[in-house]
């Protein structure tokens, strides 16, 4: 995870992580190292978050930098930020690991340039889930105070958070971390040279090692390791077969939310709502007269399977999808799980800022002979044609 | 946006068209394995379509030449506006029934032909499964060409110049290959003097030194060729008949533009670096050698000698070095070796020479011979399974597993031929990709090792791979007969026409097609943010089409909806 060598610096936490992170960034902003900041700030209603840009230092006392919960996935405000180019303002962004991670893959897509951000993360504990937040904001809160102070999810969480192996520093160019630490410190750790010169500017000696926070980190990640084994175990059993895939996601309305929530879809306009997707009405009949009887409209596995041969190979199971999902439909298990078998696949992690090339993008040979054993060990049932 | 979609679409409804649907019997090879009356009836009887009108008929061999002029006929006669031809794999007649069109007022894309030789008469046995596969082929035929377009040839000026790169034996034989009245030749070559490694070889074949320095004045001399020493190439923008190319000087930096119709790549190779290898140890002092110095001792001296100045009384001859790490027979080590053997026995009887190989590879026609000869003038050929050497000792393993040593006054290694050095380099420039080797890709071993993936790019001599004299000439102008016959001066050029567009107004610029397409065909506007597609580069392979998750790309001629539909029909 992180290089044992690494020092981080020390912020004082009298106003939980999140004020800590607040004094940073308004240091930043005073001594121009930062000419903005993306954070999250709550909506008037009391009821939900949204992602503001701001270049005004008072803005900031009503920015809530680690919010309990994820309205829009902040890959979407970075890309709707710098998708035409990095721009000229340097910019700050304060967002969960799954969000960067998100914004690396379409920086990839090439709808994203950070050259002029610093994508600063946290120590994510998970966040609530989106309409139990809007329900009842104030129970919720509590719910992510308490998650905070153990810095792991409860039962408000999206159940994906649970799962989630990537919780913390994760090729951002700064990390906050709290875990394993006392309440009183926040530390600041650079993860690029651009976070390290951030730092160097804001005068904040990295004296501090990084063992018990890394111990805290190590210690949570075996038990998400533990717990997405036996959740993956699950969802395996429950996509048995085309059946198994047909019945999960039976109750679809086609109004494809979890699309437009996802960070990863970036089409313009998705090729299932294209006019080409559409089956001929013809066809239609002649399949019910051939099978007795068909579901209509048709397009909504082809539409799941579909999405997931677009992108599952930059999934970064961030869960927006399920909490997007009108009628409860575990989305987010589904592709988090997906996502998991083709990534090893081709030994891609989405989100990596390491130079790797989208696998889809580059033919390796030795990727060939590979296919057979994987279909062997995944013990696939191929569909009889009888 | 839609436009295209719409058009599609609304081909499904209200179309009105009449469809010549003719299948052809192929002698006994369809009609003896098909009801073919039993499909034109029930095709004849089709109402998948109002408004549209069917005519079905067969004939003996629709190819031949009566075949074609019936077709042809049927087409004028009847005023058909698609054509759907049964026969056999488009590979064998694909192209001649587009012909027929071509005769005709109907738009050769306004056509399709239908496999059902390969695809089901001569792949199933029980007549009635072909007749009924065959007849949904056929129906998923007439689908697909309802939703097809009309497209248009756009003939394109070319440029008959040709770049060559590399003035070796192979560049200058196809310099002086191409050059003439109406065509120029620029050859580039990075030193300051013409010949290549051939020149290190010259004397070694009698009146061979003769031949090099008489290409030499040739290309010198040639008024079409215009030669640069002491150049690189710098970029290289374009497609068959019309390549920019940019010129840079080695010495002063300079640059020159030119435009040329084809580009052959003569870049030659170098040898594999004895240092590279486990099996060797050995230092500068040693008496050990490169076969290639070798033949620069007898060019030059006529004799070999050791660095002290005396003569050799023992010669180790060391074949395959590299070939168990490059992993590849460089094909011309055994010959050439039997060549220095030869040498050497000529320089004094005295000197006992062993040649240590682990295969021996004789591929050209007096190879044999000389290996007779070779033996039998007392040089001793020993197959090892394993060898290693140090200095000038030489300790190996016999194929009975039989393991001895043996001290040489003189050790010649035989390095196998890799790619040189700036391959890669000139690969990314022309959009060639490598062999597993690292030489260039060709097109297809057998039927056309000279051509490349970008068309109007052509490999010859040792960039192709590992070769000799003979046959890099032979590579040399068997390029040049590819060009002259393609870029004829006046004459012009027909693209592909089924290239991939794009539409602008879906693509989000992710660049996923970019990265796919192996002829460089498409290029991100970065102004725009959008993939723009050269269509005189593109060769409409579909590989952008399948990366592209928005549909914003399109192929055209293979459609998701002219596919679909076609499926659709097939599987009905």
């Amino acid at each position: 995870m992180t290089d044992s060598e690494l020092k981080g610096a020390v912020l004082p936490a009298l106003k939980k992580p999140g004020g800590a992170v607040r004094d940073f960034l308004r240091l930043a902003m005073e001594k121009e190292l930062a000419d903005a900041v993306i954070l999250p700030m709550k909506v008037p209603s009391g009821d939900s978050f949204a992602w503001i840009l701001m270049n005004d230092i008072s803005l900031l006392d009503d920015a809530v930098p680690i919010a309990a919960t994820m309205p829009v996935q902040g890959a979407k405000a970075l890309r709707s930020l710098t998708r035409k180019g990095p721009g000229n303002l340097k910019i700050i962004a304060v967002m969960r690991p799954c969000e960067i991670r998100a914004a690396m893959e379409l920086s990839k897509l090439g709808q994203v340039h950070p050259e002029n951000l610093i994508l600063a993360t946290y120590d994510c504990p998970g966040a609530v889930q989106l309409q139990k937040y809007v329900d009842d904001p104030a129970g919720s809160e509590e719910y992510f105070a308490g998650m905070l102070q153990k810095g792991k999810p409860d039962d408000s969480a999206k159940p994906v958070c649970h799962t989630c192996e990537n919780f913390s520093m994760f090729d951002s160019d700064i990390h906050f971390g709290y875990l394993g630490l006392s309440e009183k410190e926040v530390l600041v750790i650079p993860g690029s040279e651009k976070g390290s010169a951030l730092l160097e500017g804001l005068g904040l000696d990295l004296t501090k090692d990084l063992q018990a926070w890394e111990k805290g980190i190590d210690q949570l990640k075996a038990d998400k390791l533990n717990s997405r084994k036996s959740t993956f175990e699950e969802t395996k059993a429950q996509l048995n077969g085309f059946n198994g895939l047909l019945s999960v996601f039976a109750n679809c309305i086609g109004c494809h939310n979890c699309q437009s929530a996802c960070p990863i879809c970036y089409c313009r306009l998705c090729y299932f709502d294209s006019e080409t997707a559409e089956q001929d009405p013809d066809a239609l009949i002649t399949a019910a007269e051939k099978r007795g009887g068909i579901s209509l409209p048709v397009d909504r596995i082809m539409f799941h399977t579909g999405r997931m041969a677009h992108m599952s190979l930059s999934c970064v199971s961030c869960g927006q999808c399920s909490d997007a999902c009108p009628v409860s439909i575990p989305v987010a298990d589904v592709f988090s799980y997906v996502a998991d078998q083709t990534q090893r696949t081709f030994e891609y992690t989405a989100g990596r800022n390491d130079g790797d090339p989208l696998p889809l993008r580059q033919f390796r040979k030795a990727e060939l002979p590979g296919v057979h054993e994987l279909v062997k060990d995944a013990d696939a049932e191929v569909p009889s044609h009888e | 946006m839609k436009e295209f979609e719409m058009r599609e679409a609304g081909q499904d409804k209200n179309l009105r068209a009449k469809v010549g649907v003719y299948i052809c019997e192929c002698g006994p090879n369809i009609a003896g394995k098909v009801d073919l009356d039993k499909i034109i009836a029930d095709l004849s009887q089709l109402d998948d379509y109002q408004d549209v009108e069917l005519v079905v008929k067969k004939y003996g061999f629709l190819c031949s030449g009566p075949g074609k002029e019936f077709l042809e006929e049927e087409i004028r006669s009847n005023g058909y506006t698609h054509l759907v031809v049964g026969a056999c794999s488009p590979r064998d007649h694909d192209s001649t029934f587009m012909g027929v069109c071509k005769k005709t007022d109907l738009n050769p894309y306004l056509y399709r032909i239908i496999n059902i030789r390969e695809h089901c008469t001569w792949v199933i046995d029980d007549k009635e499964k072909a007749t009924e596969k065959a007849f949904s082929y056929i129906r998923g035929g007439i689908s697909r060409v309802l939703r097809q377009s009309e497209l248009f040839e756009k003939p394109l000026d070319i440029n008959p110049d040709v770049l060559v790169i590399g003035g070796g034996i192979a560049g200058m034989e196809a310099a002086l290959s191409l050059s003439g009245e109406d065509r120029r030749v620029f050859l580039v070559e990075k030193t300051d003097h013409l010949g290549g490694i051939s020149l290190d070889l010259s004397g070694l074949l009698p009146g061979q030194g003769e031949i090099i320095k008489n290409k030499i004045d040739s290309v010198t001399e040639d008024k079409n060729i215009r030669l640069f020493l002491n150049t690189s190439v710098e970029t290289v923008i374009g497609f068959l008949g019309n390549f920019e190319i940019e010129l840079v000087s080695i010495e002063n930096a300079e640059t020159t533009d030119i435009m040329a119709g084809a580009i052959v790549v003569a870049t030659g190779s170098s040898l594999f670096d004895p240092g590279e290898s486990a099996h060797l140890s050995y230092s500068e002092s040693d008496e050990v050698y490169t076969s290639l110095s070798v033949e620069k001792m007898f060019s030059g001296e006529g004799e070999a000698r050791l660095r002290s100045g005396k003569k050799p009384s023992s010669v180790a001859l060391i074949h395959c070095v590299g070939r168990e790490e490059k992993n590849y027979c460089s094909g011309i080590c055994c010959s050439y070796m039997m060549k220095l053997a030869g040498f050497f026995r000529n320089q004094s009887p005295d000197i006992q020479v062993t040649e240590f190989y682990r295969d021996l590879c004789l591929p050209q026609k007096d190879d044999q011979e000389r290996y007779t000869e070779a033996e039998a003038a007392g040089v001793e050929f020993v197959r090892i399974k394993d060898i290693s050497i140090k200095g000038t000792e030489v300790s190996f393993e016999k194929m009975n597993s039989k393991k001895s040593e043996q001290s040489f006054d003189m050790v010649v290694l035989a390095p196998a031929i890799v790619p040189s050095a700036d391959t890669e380099e000139l690969a990314d420039l022309l959009t060639v990709p490598l062999d597993e080797s690292g030489f260039f890709q060709e097109v297809h071993k057998m039927t056309n090792p000279v051509g490349t993936s970008t068309d109007g790019v052509f490999i010859v001599g040792t960039a192709h791979g590992p070769k000799g004299v003979s046959d890099s000439m032979q590579f040399a102008r068997a390029s040049a007969g590819q060009i002259l016959t393609r870029l004829i001066p006046g004459e012009k050029l027909i693209p592909e026409v089924k290239v991939t567009e794009i539409l602008e107004a879906y693509c989000t610029g992710c660049g996923n097609c970019l990265d796919v397409c192996v002829y460089g065909a498409i290029y991100s506007d970065d102004s725009r943010g959008i993939s723009v597609v050269n269509e005189a580069v593109c060769r409409g392979c579909g590989n952008c089409y399948g990366s592209c998750p928005s549909g914003a790309l399109r192929t055209k001629h293979f459609t998701n909806t002219q596919l679909y539909r076609e499926v659709d029909e097939a599987l009905r």
